[in-house]
């Protein structure tokens, strides 16, 4: 008998998919509050499948209409996957919450319908990218997350946001073909696309010692177009302009939520498709530690060199995909929760720098230029604030969730493999990096501005001005320091749903 | 529980908090003013009874807690776990005797630098923020000095760094600016060697609880033992930043000039002792001393501190502006507390402790007798100091006889200190090192009298007239403004305020004390360096 909890996930993506589409009938603010309305109610239905499956202490199984595998459609809810969720509701209600004043200064009054659209649209690709167990399910989820993605990209319509949703829709399908391909092969060579039955399959063949090469090729399509979708190395071009020049909202959601939710499904495709033993053997996956130190390093390079703060946070994004990639290239269980811990502590600390930054920009007239931020941190006090705190977070200073994820990887990188010299130089040299460029910005917001000439151009910004933006920023804050502190739970609790994951 | 043993940490970490935050409060009421304040940098001039009221608070909070901070030192062993950063790495506190024996002189010499700062910040201004983060950091020091093991001293060292940084930026000028920036970088450039060490240091540790003789492991190691090595020695490299070790020790002259003399005072005599402190830690009570003598990591420090005691002299001999020149003096004396350490051996553990202690008074006593040149008649350089004796005698004979003390002339302390470091060099089985290290300390002991005494000498006895004739036609070819501004110093250079005098007077008087009496307190050096070795 079906405990009533265990429709929570099914409901969650169809509640946000009909949002989606009621929203269309709607007006802005009707759509609005309806958004509104769908994440708070995804957000308790997740925290309540969190609890009924750790009570549970094992992963359940969904089962979408009336055929059972290996035909049907199936959800598959572990701990991981409802922790997943609702942390993913939570930053999108922050980050909308963060950004919602920017979006109704920058986006036209007929269009704020859509963006909600967009939104619930994207929550429900994301929510079912998590929750699948069904290989085309999730492409197919994949492809409305890069549309409605795009949509939230080009929404503040101008010629630069214009490019950069072009080339992130070139560089995206790009990926999602990849994906698909090797998804034909693995169906192919399996002919299944439950992820359970690929995954006998896959024992099956690899026991059997066939077609070695047409595994290999599947695998490697897979990663890699999930790679150029989440911005690794040398895929991330489409990156800085996507998360420098749309509005702030997006930028957040994008960085923290949308790219994180690909890097979930190749988790997904690591853990339960092909098995983490097959990965494991593979060299496939030191491909993928490779080119994640060399993001690492190239993110935080490029970082340096940006004077426009929005796209030196994105080019910081660059090198925190960097990090996850490098543990999940480290193909220990140790690596893996670092990386799942980092996905965490990335998008609360990437999504709250993206509102703070937006915060500061505000109060500099909005000007890109790096010299006008000169005391933003006096003018907009709670965004001053909070970027620090992101700085620190992103430097790795102790207390806040960076640190611990730095931590998290470094004990996972020394288990004496060849890989543990190159990762903790690379960690080192990256952090430092990571230093030069916030610890440079923080100073300059904190730098007393000399010149009334240009003191003129500003203003200051009081927390009453933008109520919902202090809050958003308080809980990012928060979350930051919670997740620095009381790691232990967590990275417990992500332990156990990796376990189950498989 | 001995729960009570956090009330020295976070006493001074509240009140400081809320000393800051409470700017921003005012701030937000009388938003005009707070604008003002936050943009153009200028201090809002507070009025007198709300200095008084400021003074008061900062001045009870700081005796209370360091009151806490010396009760909790001397009461025996205790302990506290503040709560588990990961399953097994808690953030907990134990007091042991090194620890006390650091929480100790800290509270000491920030006690008397908090007085001294009552009088002198009035001159620099902001003294609401100033204060605010001199409770901040003192609270994060005696947190470092509890912590009962690596990864929350690290904690505490980075928090550290980060709440001294603007002690230094205070007058936000751009060359306090970048100095800040430089001092940051420097710290943490260093804590990631640090930290990067204590990564291996956890693979291969039992523990990474502090314990007397080291917890590592060498069954665990096995082949290993190369690689760690080389994470020892960044570990050294990575901490000795923060004590100004070659060939990362050019923060500390350039942060000390930009920095409000007590500041300076603080970070040369206390702030300074936390990267001996971390190095001291790791090394004996981590990795243990066995594990690198006779590697090429201890010769290597042995190297690199010897370099940095002479090159610190011999550049404090050649700077001409006083407080840089204290600053390479600084880089030179931590550098000797660091080779006491590198020896290995008991007679230079004791000497290096000793001569943490002797140095932080000495050294606060030295940078308050600059800042009062420089609050009292506005002289930065050497050669503007002399004839200064005439009008102010009592602080330049404190100086003279914290000078004395550096120098190691008996009896005054740092004597001591340097004969058990020259006697812990003979008696360590360290081949050449053995007759190399008392030579140089020698030879850096006469280079610090060549530093420092000029200042005495010229100070009491300017010279014959011909000279201050010559200098006088110099000042003649300047504007006329300029002399009367050297006129209007003139009239106003006296001696000090006994809030300022005091302060060093005990400080001096400390320094020349203890060389008086040192007898319980090398017994107590000569039991902590028997435990670890």
């Amino acid at each position: 008998m079906l405990d009533f909890v265990q429709n929570f996930p099914c409901f969650s993506i169809v509640s946000c998919m009909f949002a989606g589409i009621i929203s269309s009938a709607l007006k802005g603010k009707g759509a609005k509050i309806l958004n509104l309305g769908v994440l708070l109610a995804v957000t308790v239905m997740s925290a309540l499948t969190l609890g009924y499956v750790m009570d549970l202490g094992e992963s359940y199984i969904y089962v979408m209409g009336t055929f059972s595998a290996p035909w049907g459609n199936e959800l598959r809810v572990g701990v991981l996957e409802a922790a997943m969720a609702l942390f993913f509701c939570v930053i999108m209600l922050l980050s909308l919450m963060g950004g919602q004043q920017k979006l109704q200064e920058e986006v036209e009054e007929g269009k704020q319908k859509l963006y909600y659209i967009m939104v619930d649209l994207l929550m429900s690709s994301l929510l079912a990218l998590i929750y699948t167990n069904d290989m085309f399910t999730a492409y197919v989820f994949v492809e409305i997350n890069t549309i409605s993605a795009c949509g939230l990209i080009m929404i503040r319509q101008w010629g630069r946001t214009i490019e950069a949703a072009t080339r992130y829709m070139i560089m995206s399908l790009l990926g999602s073909g990849l994906l698909l391909m090797g998804l034909v092969f693995l169906y192919g060579l399996t002919g299944h696309l439950l992820m359970s039955n690929i995954h006998q399959g896959v024992v099956h063949i690899v026991e059997q010692g066939e077609y070695h090469i047409p595994l290999m090729v599947a695998i490697a399509l897979m990663c890699t177009g999930l790679a150029i979708k989440s911005a690794l190395f040398p895929f991330h071009s489409w990156l800085p302009d996507a998360y420098g020049y749309s509005t702030v909202a997006s930028s957040a959601i994008l960085s923290s939520l949308v790219s994180k939710g690909y890097i979930f499904l190749l988790i997904k495709i690591i853990y339960r498709v092909i098995g983490f033993d097959v990965i494991q053997q593979s060299k496939i996956i030191n491909v993928l530690f490779v080119f994640g130190l060399a993001g690492m390093i190239m993110g935080s390079l490029s970082a340096i060199k940006e004077s426009n703060i929005r796209r030196m946070i994105a080019f910081s994004s660059v090198a925190q995909i960097g990090y996850i990639y490098m543990g999940i290239g480290l193909g220990t269980e140790a690596g893996m929760t670092a990386s799942v811990f980092h996905v965490l502590s990335h998008a609360v600390t990437k999504s709250m720098l993206f509102i703070a930054a937006s915060g500061l920009l505000q109060a500099s007239g909005d000007s890109t230029d790096f010299f006008d931020l000169t005391g933003a941190g006096f003018r907009n006090k709670t965004a001053g604030a909070a970027f620090t705190v992101g700085s620190l977070s992103m430097v790795g200073f102790p207390m806040f969730c960076g640190f611990t994820s730095k931590l998290l990887f470094a004990r996972a990188a020394v288990d004496g493999s060849w890989k543990m010299l190159p990762a903790l130089i690379v960690l080192a040299v990256s952090t430092l990096l990571n230093a030069i460029y916030f610890m440079k910005t923080v100073i300059r917001i904190y730098t007393p501005l000399r010149e009334p000439a240009r003191e003129k151009r500003f203003r200051k910004i009081g927390i009453g001005e933008q109520p919902m933006n202090f809050v958003a920023l308080i809980c990012f804050i928060l979350l930051n320091v919670v997740l620095g502190l009381g790691a232990e739970p967590l990275v417990a609790l992500l332990n156990n749903g990796l376990k189950m994951f498989a | 529980m001995d729960g009570w043993i956090l009330i020295p940490i976070f006493l001074p970490v509240i009140a400081g908090a809320a000393l800051l935050a409470f700017r921003r409060g005012t701030a937000g009421k009388n938003s005009d003013t707070g604008m003002e304040d936050g943009m153009s940098g200028k201090a809002q001039p507070e009025s007198a009874g709300e200095l008084k009221r400021l003074h008061l608070l900062v001045g009870a909070v700081l005796f209370v807690s360091a009151l806490f901070a010396l009760a909790a030192a001397w009461s025996g062993e205790r302990q506290v776990t503040l709560f588990y950063l990961m399953a097994d790495i808690p953030i907990y506190f134990r007091i042991d005797q090194v620890g006390a024996l650091f929480v100790t002189f800290t509270s000491i010499v920030w006690v008397a630098v908090g007085v001294y700062s009552f009088v002198y910040m009035k001159h620099e201004g902001r003294e609401r923020q100033f204060f605010g983060f001199y409770l901040l950091v003192y609270g994060v020091l005696v947190a470092l000095d509890f912590s009962g093991n690596l990864v929350t001293l690290y904690m505490f060292y980075e928090l550290m760094s980060l709440t001294s940084m603007p002690l230094v930026l205070h007058n936000r000028s751009r060359e306090a600016v970048m100095a800040a920036l430089k001092y940051l970088f420097y710290s943490m450039c260093g804590a990631y060697c640090g930290l990067f060490g204590i990564f291996f240091l956890y693979k291969y540790c039992d523990t990474l609880t502090f314990t007397a003789g080291g917890t590592l492991n060498l069954l665990l190691l096995g082949e290993n033992g190369g690689l760690l090595l080389v994470a020892v020695f960044m570990m050294i490299l990575g901490f000795g930043v923060k004590a100004g070790m070659l060939p990362m020790h050019a923060w500390l002259p350039t942060a000390h000039p930009v920095a409000p003399s007590p500041a300076s005072a603080v970070l040369s005599g206390i702030i300074v002792k936390a990267g001996v402190l971390a190095v001291f830690r790791v090394i004996y009570y981590v990795v243990g001393p066995e594990f690198i003598r006779g590697t090429w990591v201890q010769t290597a420090w042995m190297s690199l501190a010897l370099l940095t005691v002479f090159m610190g002299s011999l550049l404090a001999y050649r700077e001409k502006v006083f407080k840089k020149r204290l600053a390479y003096s600084t880089v030179s004396q931590a550098s000797y507390i660091l080779f006491g350490l590198s020896l290995l051996s008991e007679a230079g553990v004791t000497g290096a402790l000793l001569h943490s202690v002797f140095h932080a008074f000495i050294k606060s006593a030295l940078f308050l007798t600059a800042g009062i040149f420089i609050f009292q008649c506005g002289k930065t350089r050497v050669e503007e100091l002399r004839g200064i004796g005439k009008r102010m005698p009592k602080t330049l004979w404190c100086f003279t006889f914290a000078a004395l003390a550096l120098i190691g002339i008996p009896p005054a302390s740092g004597f001591i200190s340097k004969w058990y470091l020259a006697q812990g060099a003979l008696e360590a089985n360290v081949g050449v090192f053995g007759w190399l290290g008392p030579v140089v300390l020698l030879i850096s002991a006469l280079l610090t009298a060549g530093y420092l005494l000029p200042v005495t000498v010229r100070g009491f006895f300017p010279g014959s007239r011909a000279e201050t004739s010559k200098e006088k036609a110099e000042n003649e070819l300047g504007a006329q403004a300029g002399q009367e501004d050297a006129e209007a110093v003139r009239e106003h250079g006296g001696e000090p305020a006994l809030g300022m005098l005091v302060p060093l007077a005990v400080m001096a008087a400390l320094a020349v004390l203890l060389g008086l009496f040192p007898g319980a307190l090398i017994e107590y050096a000569a039991r902590i360096a028997a435990a670890v070795l």
